[in-house]
C-alpha cells in the first residue's frame, strides 16, 4: 500500500467513523429526550425560557 | 487596582512565609528535577552543559504549575473566595496581586536553581544581564498565565491533573524562548539571545492584559 | 431549569443538504485526486495528498479553531452572551481536534516518503502538535461537571487564551527553526506550484471539507443542546423521584443548580 493510499484511507475513514459516531450520538440523545416524561405538568410550564433548537 | 494588588500580594506572601510550603516543597522538587535530568541524560559534562538552559527552564516551568496550584489551594477553604469577592476588591487587583506573589516565589526559586545549575551542570554565565532580563520577562509571563489558569481551574476537583494539561502548552513558548535566550547568555552569542526577548516580552504583556481583563468574569464564575 | 434549552422536534433541512453536498464533493475530490489528475513531475503520485492534507489543515486550524475563538469571545462579551456561542464553540473545538489530528496524520504520511522521517521539529508540525494538545485541554475542561453558565465561562476563557497562544507559538517555533540552520531546512510548504486540473481539484477539496466541517459542527451542536437538555431532565426526574419518596408534592420552582449536585439513585422505599 502506498503512502498516498494510506493517507486517503486514514483521512477518509476517520472522518467517516467520526461522522457516524455523531449521527449515532444524536440519535440516542433524541430518543432519550422523547422518552423522558415530564416530571409534573407544573414543571413544564416553568421551562419557558428562550430556547434554541 | 494597584493598591488592591499590593494587598493581595502581601497576603499571599505572608501566608507563604508562615507556611513555607514553596520553600520546603516546590524548591526541593525543582532542585531534585535537575538532579533527575542528570540521571536521565548521563554524566557526560558536555551533554549536560549544552542541555542546561532547557533543563533549567523545564524545572522552572513545572515549579510554576506547583506554585500556582498552591496559590489557589490556599483559597479553597469554605467561603474564602466568596469573602474575597464580597470585600469589593478589584478583581484585576486580585489577579495582579496573586501573579506578583507567584512571580516573587519563582524569582527566589530561580536564584537557587541557578546556583544549583552552575554547580551540577558546570555552566558559566557569560552575559549576565541578558539572562536576568530574560528571567524577568519569562517569570512575569509564567506567573500571569499560570495565575490565569489557576483561577480557571480553581474549585475543580480534578484540578491537580487538569491544570498541567491546560497550562503547560500555553507556557511552551516561554520555555522555548527563555531556553534560547539563556543559551545565548551562557555561550556569549548575545544577538541570538536578545532576539528571543522579543517573544518573552509580548508574551508577558499579552497575558498580563488578558488576566486583568478576564479575571473579573472568571471570579464570578467560580 | 433556566438552562434547559427547548429542543425542536425536527432537524433543519439545510443540515441534511450540507451533509449530502459534503459527501458528494468529498467523493468527487477523492475520485479526481486519486485517478483523474496526473502525477506531479517532481513528487510523482505523492502529490495526490495535496488534495486532502492542506484542506484538512485549513479546516482544522482556521475554520474550526477560529470559529471556536470567535464564539468564545462572543460568549464572554456581555452584549452577545448566550449559551448558543458556548455550545457552538464546544462543537467547533471537538470537530477541530479531529481535523487537527488528521492534519498531523496525513502530514506524517506525506512527510515520511518525502523527507524520510515520520516527524521533524519543523515549524508547522510543531505548532500544529501543540495546538492539538491545547485544545485537548479544552475538551478535558469541558468534561468537568459544572453549572452550564460556569462551565461556559471557564471554557470560553480557556478557548480564547489557547487561541491567543497560537500566533505566539507559531512565531517562536518558526524562529526556532530558522535559527538552527544546522538542521536540514525542510520545505514545510509541501504544495507545489499547481495548475490545471490539479488546481481545480484542490479547490474542490477545500470546498468539500469545508462543507463536511459545517455539517459536523451542526450535528455536534445539536448533540450539545440535546445533552444539556437530557442532563437537565435527568436532574428533574431524579429530583421528582426523591420528592415522591418523601410524599411531598413536586415544587414548581426550578431547583437551583450548583456545580456539584450528586444524583443518588432513589432508595427502594416501600410504597
Amino acid at each position: 500500500m502506498s503512502y498516498v493510499d494510506a493517507g486517503y484511507a486514514v483521512g477518509l475513514s476517520v472522518l467517516f467513523l467520526y461522522a457516524i459516531g455523531l449521527v449515532l450520538r444524536r440519535r440516542s440523545l433524541e430518543r432519550r429526550v422523547d422518552l423522558a416524561p415530564p416530571a409534573d405538568p407544573g414543571q413544564r410550564a416553568t421551562e419557558a425560557p428562550p430556547g434554541e433548537s | 487596582m494597584w493598591r488592591d494588588a499590593l494587598l493581595v500580594a502581601g497576603k499571599d506572601l505572608r501566608i507563604e512565609l508562615r507556611s513555607r510550603v514553596a520553600l520546603w516543597q516546590v524548591l526541593p522538587v525543582a532542585v531534585l528535577s535537575l538532579v533527575l535530568y542528570a540521571f536521565a541524560l548521563g554524566p557526560v559534562r558536555h551533554t549536560l552543559a549544552s542541555a542546561a538552559p532547557g533543563l533549567y527552564w523545564l524545572a522552572v516551568l513545572f515549579s510554576t504549575v506547583l506554585a500556582t496550584q498552591r496559590s489557589f489551594a490556599i483559597e479553597s477553604g469554605e467561603g474564602t473566595r466568596d469573602g474575597l469577592r464580597a470585600s469589593g476588591i478589584d478583581p484585576a487587583g486580585v489577579f495582579l496581586g496573586k501573579a506578583a506573589a507567584v512571580a516573587a516565589e519563582l524569582a527566589v526559586l530561580q536564584v537557587v536553581l541557578w546556583a544549583a545549575m552552575t554547580v551540577l551542570f558546570g555552566v558559566h554565565l557569560h552575559t549576565a544581564w541578558l539572562a536576568l532580563v530574560a528571567s524577568l520577562l519569562a517569570t512575569l509571563g509564567l506567573a500571569a498565565a499560570g495565575t490565569l489558569y489557576g483561577a480557571l481551574s480553581a474549585g475543580l476537583r480534578v484540578r491537580e491533573t487538569l491544570l498541567p494539561l491546560l497550562v503547560l502548552p500555553v507556557l511552551a513558548p516561554v520555555l522555548l524562548a527563555a531556553s534560547r535566550a539563556w543559551s545565548g547568555a551562557l555561550s556569549g552569542s548575545v544577538s541570538d539571545g536578545v532576539s528571543w526577548l522579543r517573544v518573552l516580552g509580548p508574551f508577558a504583556a499579552v497575558y498580563l492584559v488578558i488576566g486583568i481583563v478576564l479575571y473579573g468574569p472568571l471570579l464570578e464564575a467560580g | 431549569m433556566s438552562d434547559a434549552p427547548i429542543v425542536g422536534r425536527s432537524r433543519p433541512v439545510w443540515v441534511r443538504v450540507v451533509g449530502l453536498a459534503g459527501l458528494v464533493t468529498t467523493a468527487l475530490t477523492v475520485w479526481l485526486g486519486l485517478w483523474v489528475t496526473p502525477p506531479d513531475q517532481k513528487q510523482g503520485n505523492l502529490v495526490r495528498l495535496v488534495y486532502l492534507h492542506p484542506p484538512i489543515a485549513w479546516v482544522a486550524l482556521y475554520l474550526a479553531f477560529g470559529l471556536a475563538a470567535l464564539s468564545s469571545l462572543l460568549y464572554l462579551w456581555r452584549r452577545t452572551r448566550s449559551l448558543f456561542w458556548d455550545r457552538l464553540a464546544a462543537a467547533s473545538v471537538e470537530v477541530g481536534v479531529v481535523f487537527n489530528a488528521l492534519t498531523l496524520a496525513t502530514g506524517m504520511l506525506w512527510g515520511r516518503p518525502s523527507w524520510g522521517v515520520w516527524w521533524t521539529w519543523d515549524a508547522r508540525l510543531t505548532s500544529t502538535a501543540l495546538l492539538l494538545v491545547l485544545f485537548l485541554g479544552y475538551l478535558a475542561l469541558r468534561r468537568v461537571p459544572a453549572d452550564p453558565e460556569v462551565r461556559a465561562k471557564r471554557c470560553a476563557v480557556a478557548g480564547l487564551i489557547a487561541f491567543v497562544d497560537v500566533p505566539i507559538v507559531h512565531f517562536s517555533v518558526v524562529w526556532w527553526q530558522t535559527l538552527h540552520q544546522g538542521a536540514t531546512v525542510l520545505n514545510a510548504d509541501l504544495s507545489p506550484t499547481i495548475h490545471g486540473s490539479m488546481a481545480w481539484t484542490l479547490l474542490l477539496g477545500f470546498v468539500a471539507l469545508t462543507l463536511v466541517f459545517v455539517w459536523m459542527v451542526a450535528v455536534r451542536y445539536r448533540i450539545e443542546v440535546l445533552a444539556d437538555r437530557t442532563g437537565a431532565e435527568h436532574l428533574e426526574i431524579s429530583l421528582a423521584e426523591r420528592w415522591a419518596e418523601g410524599g411531598v408534592a413536586v415544587p414548581t420552582a426550578p431547583a437551583p443548580s450548583n456545580g456539584s449536585v450528586e444524583l443518588r439513585p432513589p432508595s427502594p422505599v416501600g410504597q
